[in-house]
């Protein structure tokens, strides 16, 4: 599996059930049963779309900073100013981390 | 050659103690005293159990007499601090409320950090580390209501997984509105701009104006920057000022620049002291015995001077001397000593001053971190040291009927 396919294991997958979709959890609230939705439901898919998940890849440029946006086949260099060193930008993806 | 003397009894009585003879009102005052010599200090045990002091004298514990003795004494009670006296109780006990302060009374702290985004100089962990110390607060009703999260034992801590196997009491939990706090914290810092902010924080930076604040919108990500989303039935019980916020708006989590972004949503739980320092109640919870100063013989004029400099300001006063009308050194308050033993140290003091500590009587010092009250903590103390009691009274029960 490449890199780019692996998606992290979610809490959805572990307690498959009760918190299965948000909706179901939405209407169990109003019987006393506990809610389990919205802010608790961290799926892969609910998070990406609060970061930004699409294809092309951004990059910085090493000279000028500029932000160049990178699809696959491109020559990697600035379209500002034509600098071939590009940085990779820190990853979309959600990053877990214990507070202790 | 002489005749051997007779043992003189009296003198016997007067310079040994005599354990079988009931003990005197000084006696019985004497043993609540732990003595502090130049360079020991003596009779740190309580010794205060049946048949220490001979059959004369009655040393059982009973209920009404532990009424009769026991006494609290505010000193002061701010919400952040509270100093109080609690006197009549054995060492034990009193540590016992210390520790559980400590460690056994649970709050609310963050306990899962989730990074969308930190592109600022602090590091993921480090974040997340300073995030989870912050002391959080709400409302009591709420904080009370809030249930256990527990966590699945860690893969790679083996004791935890020994004590959870065949446990099946407490399961593992999932992440709902009953057991865990929502807070979001999505900050960016940029340059200041004349549509926005109505000046420029480029031009000041090219005029020299070095101040990150004048330069930059955002720079500092402080505590209040938190954001609290109630989730399902928690907006019944953290709403208006019950809302879950930090006690201090003002702690620096981050500095940033023009372009860092921090996007994170945290998870907060209920937690205790033992498990992580974050979910300790009280910045610091302690004790320490009343000093007492006793004044064996009248300390006079310039000698009475330096003597109150060996003891911090206050504890030490002056009074005229009937006998010769100098001024002479009488205890004024031993609560503010610190018992440095300054005065055993001059030989003019040599035989005149007695230093000690009354063994039962606890100056207890809690510092709330704010997420309770001080005083209410101490009270959750009691309460939980004698949920303890009565469980450990249970399984004893049990144990005795075979169970």
């Amino acid at each position: 599996m490449s890199r780019e396919q692996y998606t992290p294991p979610t809490l959805q997958d572990r307690n498959a059930g009760p918190s299965s979709s948000s909706q179901q959890s939405q209407t169990q609230q109003t019987t006393s049963q506990p809610y389990t939705g919205g802010g608790f439901n961290l799926t892969a898919a609910s998070l990406d779309a609060l970061g930004d998940d699409s294809r092309p890849i951004h990059y910085l440029c090493g000279d000028c900073d500029a932000r160049v946006t990178l699809k696959k086949g491109d020559a990697i260099r600035c379209k500002e100013c034509g600098y071939r060193v590009l940085y990779k930008e820190r990853t979309n993806r959600m990053i877990q981390f214990q507070a202790r | 050659m002489t005749m051997a003397q007779p043992l003189d009894v009296s003198r016997y009585r007067s310079e040994r103690h005599i354990p079988w003879a009931p003990l005197s009102a000084e006696e019985i005052e004497a043993r609540r005293l732990v003595q502090i010599n130049a360079e020991t200090v003596t009779h740190t045990a309580a010794s205060d159990f049946p048949g220490h002091y001979g059959p004369e004298q009655d040393d059982s514990w009973v209920v009404e007499r532990f009424r009769q003795g026991l006494k609290v004494d505010f000193h002061h009670n701010k919400p952040h601090d509270a100093a109080f006296s609690l006197v009549g109780i054995d060492a034990s006990i009193a540590n016992a409320f210390r520790r559980i302060l400590i460690a056994e009374i649970p709050t609310l702290a963050i306990e899962d950090v989730f990074f969308l985004d930190n592109t600022s100089v602090i590091q993921d962990e480090v974040l997340a580390h300073r995030l989870g110390l912050i002391p959080l607060t709400g409302g009591r009703e709420g904080l009370d209501w809030l249930h256990w999260f527990h966590r699945a034992p860690s893969k790679d801590a083996f004791t935890m997984q020994t004590a959870s196997d065949g446990d099946e009491t407490t399961p593992v939990s999932t992440h709902n509105d009953y057991n865990t706090i929502v807070m979001t914290l999505d900050i960016e810092c940029r340059w200041a701009t004349v549509e926005k902010d109505g000046w420029d924080g480029k031009k000041k930076a090219a005029e020299g104006d070095v101040a990150p604040e004048e330069k930059y919108i955002k720079s500092n990500v402080y505590a209040s920057d938190l954001v609290f989303h109630p989730q399902g039935k928690q907006s019944e019980y953290f709403s208006g000022e019950n809302a879950i916020r930090p006690v201090n708006p003002e702690i620096l989590i981050a500095k940033l620049r023009p372009g860092h972004r921090i996007h994170l949503r945290c998870h907060c739980i209920k937690g205790v002291g033992s498990d992580h320092a974050k979910f300790s109640p009280v910045a610091t919870a302690s004790y320490r015995l009343l000093p007492q100063i006793t004044i064996t013989q009248p300390i006079l004029g310039a000698d009475a001077k330096k003597f109150a400099r060996c003891f911090p300001r206050g504890v030490i006063g002056y009074e005229p001397d009937a006998a010769t009308g100098e001024q002479k050194a009488v205890v004024k308050n031993p609560m503010k000593d610190t018992v440095s033993r300054e005065c055993l140290r001059h030989d003019e003091f040599k035989g005149k001053v007695k230093l000690g500590r009354v063994r039962d009587h606890f100056i207890f010092s809690v510092e709330s971190t704010g997420q309770f009250e001080s005083d209410e903590l101490f009270l959750d103390a009691v309460r939980l040291l004698r949920a303890k009691a009565e469980r450990f009274k249970r399984h004893l029960t049990e144990l005795e009927e075979g169970r």
